[in-house]
């Protein structure tokens, strides 16, 4: 044998190489490529998470005082067929025209995922003081009522790697619709969790999906029911807000819990004192999107701001066009009053799909829910969701 | 006219970014188009709680520092595009399971690279050091073909750089083979094979050899916030040269005169045209968006002849402890059931090959104080998503995946990790099929398969692509596979188009 060497390779294969390519390009078929979708993984994505969603509203529900759910089935007609899956706890993004303006709003499901397969999503809507996309949904839609939406997102889920397997769930008024979800996909067998559902209302009647939560609870012995009232003394129901007391007393006592927390932003301010004085890891404590960030002037960090109003010029691919803008509303609401359809999902500052380029101008991004990415702020990106002016303002963005 | 450009990008991957930002940078009229709301395709970040994520890279070859730069330090400087290098001067700690395993942790530097071999097996360092000097002698020749613009004298090439041509046409197994390395010197020297997604029985030599070179002798670098620093550094170097990138803006169609040349595309909406297109985007993805007339049978050929590179399944793994707490002390390490690349790629489904991370290794602040951060990553095809997977049942197929190879390498090194997960994000090659619109989630393009290796590739680029005024770039591409390939494919394509646009060299 002779000793190992690499001139015992024939150098004249290189001189084969190109020839040899040229052959199997030869023999291949000369068609246009298959489509994406004939893809199993580009199937499977485009299923999870279509562009948009074509449905209608089949059923108006009324859950309470200007309190409605809808359900939402594919809109044939338009060729939707099925209806994307999701995790309990996300929401769906539905875009609205409203007069001039173009918007978006997230509303969380309070429909199973397995209902989901049946062709059937459900959302609930309060109506809001001043709120353009509650008054408008309450007072217009019926049964028939055609909706675009997106497919659901968010990261309001259980995750069996992440969350201990025990979920204390802290809800406020309308935003136990992700909880409702969460109770149906466990009783379903379709999260394998245990849920202590504690729910804040003022009074008795304000108790939303009562009748199906207490049929959830009595069904399914993972699923546990505390109502806290905050305005009136009630049988059987915690009084007062949910403190760490309340909490204490109904989480499991000998196993880990997670706290999953959703509700409105001044719950939170309440809830996240009461809950810290329960020493729980960081990992343990989950909390929904805060929503609309409203009043930045109440924050101490909050600058002089010299008026009240300000120019906001936002280029869309090359053009431009100016609006007013006022300090107490974010850099997305003033566009969408406008009519720019800017692009945005959570509206919270966390989802990162508003990401825009600010090219001129000061903003005050509330720390809380300032969801950027650390480049982003070396190189001026915002999430107008979340951005007030402090100036005027430049802003690039672009439409889908 | 406004909706006319001397070029226009498709796709803000990394070859388009440098591609766009070399045109805009020469004075062309350029317009980038993307798809998504964000540039980089995989080089990206995402937020989850108090985590900021690296989706996608492990390590950044061919960077080097401002004293000795590497190629891609010096097209990130030339562009004017700052970057906050942070480096790596170890490759790889890499741990084979088995009687017959071991475990082997080699710093980079050619001599201590070397050193660090005999000790693991003894009496190869001699095949290693020839290994490494193979690497010299093919830089040498493609020095040599590169001054002669391609078209190298064959006699020269014969009688000069006969090593070269040897290297340059066999697989990596076969070359180790015939220096004498030993089985278990190739397995330990082989380990990279997963960057390139091809078994090194297979993959070209010239390429891999490229490859391991380079991280030997630069060592690796990143940069410190996440592949999306490199992004928007890039972007910004297009917008201050007048140049525009249009987020949200996916190319719908591609537009050709009626002699077959590309002329314009169709985006948000609008016909824009160019003198120049160039493509970041897949050809499988354009001759679906053009008119099938417009398509020239060799391209098509080409694109049906070839195979979908390499996807991943990665774990993203945001805990609530310190690197210090759980024992980790390597940036990367790759574990492997064998060290059989053959086998390892064969297996991938049974889990005979992954890769662990910590960033916060090399860039010790990359997560809050108390925490750190840790990705897993292993082969996987979009063709190996099991065909009958449902959406409903897509969680749970990828939450068990990610949990078998957690407690895999709990196991095997004693940590606790699980119980410290604060935040987790699973990505499959559906992920990448949903961000990147790739087939099938391939994150490089097509195989580097024995055939359709990069020199191959780059020797037949004329012929491979023959749609005028259309030139590709991108992983998919003559530069081939891996992450500084595509920011070099990006930047010869865009020399090329301004050259052509401008005259002069």
């Amino acid at each position: 044998m002779s000793k190992p060497n690499i001139r015992s390779l024939s150098k004249l294969d290189f001189l084969k190489m190109i020839p040899a390519r040229k052959q199997i390009i030869e023999e291949a078929p000369a068609q246009t490529p298959p489509p994406l979708d004939s893809y199993k993984a580009n199937e499977l994505a485009k299923q999870l998470h279509p562009d948009f969603q074509f449905l209608k509203v089949s059923q108006v529900i009324e859950r309470g005082e200007e309190v409605k759910s809808f359900v939402l089935v594919p809109d044939q007609e338009k060729g939707c067929k099925k209806l994307a899956y999701f995790s309990a706890g996300q929401y769906l993004v539905i875009p609205l025209k409203i007069g001039n303006a173009k918007l978006v709003r997230p509303y969380s499901l309070s429909s199973s995922p397995k209902e989901s397969l049946q062709g059937k999503y459900e959302i609930t809507v309060k109506r809001v003081e001043g709120g353009l996309a509650s008054q408008y949904i309450l007072d217009h839609w019926q049964v028939g009522t055609q909706v675009r939406t997106i497919a659901p997102e968010g990261l309001f889920t259980y995750e069996p790697l992440r969350d201990a397997k025990h979920i204390v769930g802290l809800a406020g008024g309308c935003g136990i619709t992700p909880f409702v979800s969460l109770a149906k996909a466990i009783a379903e067998g379709d999260e394998d969790a245990c849920l202590t559902l504690i729910y804040g209302c003022r009074t008795n009647k304000d108790i939303l999906f009562k009748a199906e939560l207490e049929e959830l609870a009595q069904k399914c012995e993972k699923i546990k029911l505390i109502y806290v009232l905050s305005d009136e003394p009630s049988e059987g129901c915690e009084n007062g807000f949910i403190t760490a007391d309340i909490i204490r007393k109904h989480a499991p006592k000998s196993e880990e819990y997670s706290i999953f927390i959703c509700g409105p932003q001044a719950m939170y301010d309440f809830a996240d004192q009461e809950i810290a004085k329960l020493g729980l890891r960081k990992k343990f404590i989950r909390h929904e999107v805060f929503g609309e960030y409203r009043n930045p002037a109440r924050d101490a960090e909050y600058p002089e701001v010299p008026k009240d109003s300000f120019k906001l010029k936002v280029f869309i691919r090359g053009e431009s066009t100016t609006i007013d803008c006022n300090a107490n509303d974010t850099l997305l609401n003033s566009m969408e009053k406008n009519g720019i359809a800017a692009p945005a999902h959570c509206r919270s500052g966390i989802c990162g799909w508003c990401h825009s380029k600010l090219l001129s101008g000061e903003v005050y991004v509330p720390k809380t829910v300032d969801g950027r990415r650390l480049a982003d702020f070396d190189y001026g990106y915002i999430h107008p969701c979340c951005s007030f002016p402090l100036s005027d303002v430049e802003i690039e963005v672009y439409p889908r | 006219m406004d909706n006319h450009y001397d070029v226009i990008v498709v796709g803000a991957g990394n070859a388009g970014l440098v591609a766009a930002a070399t045109t805009a940078k020469s004075g062309l009229k350029t317009l980038l188009l993307e798809k998504h709301n964000l540039p980089g395709g995989s080089a990206s970040s995402f937020v989850r709680g108090r985590f900021e994520f690296e989706p996608s890279l492990h390590e950044l070859a061919g960077v080097g520092t401002k004293e000795k730069p590497g190629n891609i330090y010096q097209i990130f400087d030339e562009l004017g595009a700052k970057i906050d290098w942070r480096y790596e001067y170890n490759t790889f700690r890499t741990i084979a399971k088995g009687v017959d395993g071991y475990d082997v942790k080699l710093p980079a530097g050619i001599d201590a690279f070397c050193t660090e071999m005999e000790k693991a097996v003894p009496g190869c360092e001699k095949q290693v050091r020839a290994l490494f000097a193979l690497a010299k002698k093919v830089d040498d020749a493609i020095a040599y073909i590169t001054k002669m613009k391609g078209k190298p004298n064959p006699l020269v090439m014969i009688t000069k750089h006969g090593d070269f041509m040897r290297v340059a046409s066999h697989s990596v197994e076969q070359v180790m083979d015939a220096l004498g390395l030993s089985e278990k010197a190739r397995d330990i020297l082989c380990t990279y094979w997963g960057y390139l997604g091809v078994p090194t029985d297979e993959v070209n030599c010239m390429h891999y050899l490229a490859m391991l070179n380079s991280f030997v002798v630069n060592g690796a670098a990143m940069p410190y916030k996440r592949s999306h620093e490199m992004s928007l550094a890039l972007v910004k170097v297009i917008n201050d040269n007048g140049g525009e990138v249009w987020f949200n803006s996916e190319v719908t169609r591609f537009l050709y005169d009626e002699n077959g040349a590309a002329i314009g595309v169709e985006a948000a909406g609008k016909k824009l045209y160019a003198k120049e297109i160039i493509s970041n985007i897949i050809p499988h993805n354009v001759f679906n968006r053009s008119d099938a007339d417009k398509i020239p049978q060799r391209d098509l050929k080409l694109a049906n002849a070839r195979k979908f590179g390499i996807s991943v399944l990665t774990v993203y793994l945001g805990l609530d402890c310190t690197m210090e707490e759980l024992g980790i002390k390597d940036y990367t390490v790759f574990v492997t059931t064998t060290g059989n690349t053959r086998k390892q790629y064969n297996d991938r489904l049974e889990g005979s090959m992954y890769i662990v991370n910590c960033l916060n290794d090399v860039i010790p602040d990359c997560t809050p104080k108390g925490t750190c951060s840790m990705f897993f990553t292993m082969p996987l095809f979009g063709s190996d998503i099991p065909k009958e997977l449902k959406p409903e049942q897509y969680k749970k197929y990828k939450n068990d995946l990610a949990l078998r190879y957690l407690r895999d390498y709990e196991d095997l090194t004693g940590m606790s990790i699980v119980p410290h997960i604060e935040e987790i994000s699973v990505a499959t090659p559906v992920t990448f099929a949903r961000y990147l619109g790739t087939p099938e989630g391939t994150i490089y393009g097509y195989m580097n398969s024995g055939w359709d290796n990069m020199l191959a590739r780059i020797s037949s680029e004329k012929e491979d692509y023959t749609i005028p005024n259309l030139t590709f770039c991108g992983g998919h591409s003559a530069r081939s596979i891996g992450y500084s390939s595509t920011y070099n494919s990006g930047k010869i394509v865009g020399d090329r188009i301004v050259r052509k646009l401008k005259g002069g060299n």
